[in-house]
């Protein structure tokens, strides 16, 4: 499954509004998307699972994607993260 | 009539009748289903589907009513209840035999024991916004109204505990005030009384059991106090207060932006000392010019190992982010042998408030030191927050301050951030370093006296213990002659300084201070307006002409009266 891994570059990390940020853009991929920090992957179309991950500024992610157009998704998931998921 | 007394929690007093919110009884909750698994998991979908929306409608009312900012919890909350992973759990266990409530909740409290055994501060929080949407869906599957009814005149609003969608479904014009028997100041309750600008109280004993359906209550946010039934002439007396409480809070409302000076404009820069994140709202709305001391030990305290750098900076800058374009001063970590942290391994101390704390911990064990100002420093190098300032606690010895600067310099050039634009000070609370002011601000930027501590050791008198309360009185003649002289060997090095001892809330030596020439008020928030109107009604030299009278005072107490006189209070 292709991966992507990013640094997290907004100040409140995965918190229940950027986190809902990132869960609703991968809810709108066709395949199964999981995001992981050290060894624990979850659902990253799940908010809730996103939030336990208590990923904070600076921290490491691993997106991986399935599909047809997971490349596409990787794509549009890490540019999402990099421009601070809707926080300035 | 009877009188009751809490928590005070957000200020102001308020009279009228009690509105009681009752939490919907909670019903027996069967764990198989009856029928087929699929009619229950359509049950399910549509009691998700209905708290979605019901909290998507109360997110945008909020939004409208208070402020975008408060509306954001109700839109997490709606998340919430439309997770994929959450509805496919519990789907599951619905197929397996479960009925759609046992189901529910289970699948919901399987991510909220994750959140709860988490050692992060925030995410245990959102542990209680999981129970309350959970709640919510068990009440719509059991056909209970969540939406239970709602008040229809002003009210003081009366509960044993008050979720946050329970506050929010209370239109705010009903909400004349709000007392809760459990609770505490930083509950969501009491945030949003603040955020109303109306009174609250919590941890109320025998609230609920004290007042009827049809009580009237008056209540006074400022000090706790809770009347149920008041008589006539007490009635009439409150709501005199609580029209004067009004016409007050619009008064110091309009002076929210307004920077602190005296009546011939010598500014002063009244600052917030913060204790925790939860602060950090009131601190903005009672116009704080930035901090003169964040304890940073709240990061550290109940904690089994020390705090990550990473940790670190994500909570400065939290801090730093509040007050842009301000001073913000992190006082570095104040524990020791007077409070001990389980990952400081030392000997118990015979007498712990002579001990190694404060920078002679940092000094004498510099790893945790150097952890918190890589922390600080990394925080004062980024955009958009205030200017980062570092204080160091207990400091007796100019050679003290002098060590701990070359590790600020040792840190600063092994992560490769300029010190330009960091003010490094030292906080003056130990009499030697009162009278070692001249030497010790030749190695600061800035000296801040901590009053508590100075007055403290100045008597030799704990000031917990009651019986030794009269001998620590700050106003007390020699007090005041020291501090000046402490003010005078800063300027004369070109150091500012401040005062950020709880003292400074207090009227009349706020204006002592300012008389003797310090630069800088830093106090517990709520008591920033009212010293601000304080010393709008004062020049300048009206405070040196006090301060220089009550120097000549016989004893503390008449010192003080002659203070007070010159303030007018």
């Amino acid at each position: 499954m292709p991966e992507r891994t990013v640094t997290l570059p907004n100040p409140s990390g995965l918190h229940a509004r950027p986190a809902k940020v990132f869960a609703s853009a991968a809810a709108a991929a066709p395949g199964k998307v999981t995001v992981s920090k050290g060894d624990r992957e979850v659902n990253a179309k799940s908010v809730l699972s996103v939030l336990t991950l208590d990923c904070h500024q600076g921290d490491e992610i691993t997106i991986r994607a399935d599909g047809e157009d997971a490349e596409e998704t990787l794509d549009e998931l890490t540019a999402l993260i990099e421009s601070g998921l809707g926080e300035s | 009539m009877s009188k009751l007394h809490g928590r005070n929690a957000a200020p102001g007093v308020a009279v009228g009748p009690v509105f009681r919110v009752v939490a919907p009884e909670a019903l027996p909750i069967e764990d198989r289903r009856e029928g087929p698994a699929a009619d229950e998991v359509s049950r399910l979908e549509d009691a998700l589907a209905r708290t979605v929306s019901q909290l998507n409608e109360l997110a945008e009312r909020v939004s409208g009513e208070v402020g975008p900012d408060e509306a954001e919890i109700f839109e997490a909350h709606a998340s919430f209840a439309d997770d994929p992973e959450l509805r496919a759990n519990a789907e599951d266990a619905i197929t397996e035999g479960a009925s759609a409530e046992r189901a529910i909740i289970g699948a919901f409290d399987e991510f909220r024991d994750l959140l709860v055994a988490s050692e992060s501060e925030y995410l245990s929080a959102r542990a209680d916004d999981i129970a309350d949407v959970r709640d919510r869906v068990v009440a719509l599957l059991q056909g209970v109204d969540v939406g239970a009814p709602l008040p229809v005149v002003p009210s003081v609003i009366v509960a044993e505990t008050l979720t946050p969608s329970q506050t929010a479904q209370i239109p705010r014009e009903m909400i004349l005030a709000i007392i809760t028997e459990t609770g505490s100041p930083t509950s969501h309750a009491a945030i949003l009384a603040r955020a109303l600008g109306v009174p609250a109280v919590v941890a109320v004993e025998g609230l609920t059991a004290a007042v009827a359906r049809d009580a009237v209550v008056a209540v006074d946010g400022s000090n706790g106090d809770v009347w149920v039934d008041p008589d006539p002439d007490q009635r009439e007396r409150l709501e005199t207060r609580a029209r004067e409480a009004a016409d007050r809070r619009r008064l110091l409302e309009d002076l929210k932006d307004v920077p602190g000076a005296t009546a011939d404009g010598k500014h002063i820069e009244l600052a917030a000392n913060i204790g925790s994140t939860d602060d950090l709202s009131g601190a903005v709305e009672f116009g704080a010019e930035g901090s003169g001391l964040v304890r940073t030990e709240f990061l550290f305290i109940d904690r089994q190992k020390a705090p990550s750098v990473e940790d670190q900076v994500e909570f400065y800058r939290q801090v730093a982010a509040a007050f842009p374009g301000n001073r913000v001063v992190f006082r570095t970590l104040d524990v020791g042998a007077d409070k001990p942290l389980p990952f400081i391994d030392r000997e118990p101390e015979e007498n712990p408030a002579l001990g190694v704390r404060g920078i002679r911990l940092s000094l004498l064990r510099d790893e945790l030191f150097r952890f918190q100002l890589q922390a600080l420093l990394r925080v004062a190098a980024m955009d958009d927050v205030g200017q980062v300032a570092i204080m160091f606690p207990l400091v007796s010895l100019p050679s003290e301050l002098q060590r701990a600067r070359e590790i600020v310099t040792e840190v600063a050039e092994h992560e490769g951030i300029s010190l330009e634009g960091i003010e490094i000070g030292a906080m003056v609370e130990v009499p030697v370093a009162a009278l070692a002011a001249n030497r010790l601000a030749r190695h600061a930027d800035f000296l801040s006296i901590g009053t508590n501590d100075l007055v403290q050791y100045l008597f030799a008198a704990d000031r917990l213990v009651g019986d030794v309360t009269h001998l620590t009185d700050p106003c007390e003649p020699e007090v005041l002659r020291l501090i000046g002289n402490v003010v005078e060997a800063g300027h004369r090095q070109g150091a500012w300084v401040g005062v950020c001892g709880e003292a400074a809330s207090d009227p009349a030596f706020a204006m002592a201070l300012v008389g003797l020439g310090v630069d800088e008020l830093s106090m517990t928030s709520p008591a920033i307006p009212e010293i601000k109107d304080a010393l709008r009604r004062v020049d300048a030299q009206e405070c040196s002409d006090a301060v220089d009278r009550a120097m000549k005072a016989d004893d503390a107490a008449a010192a003080r009266r002659v203070l007070e006189d010159a303030v007018r209070i």
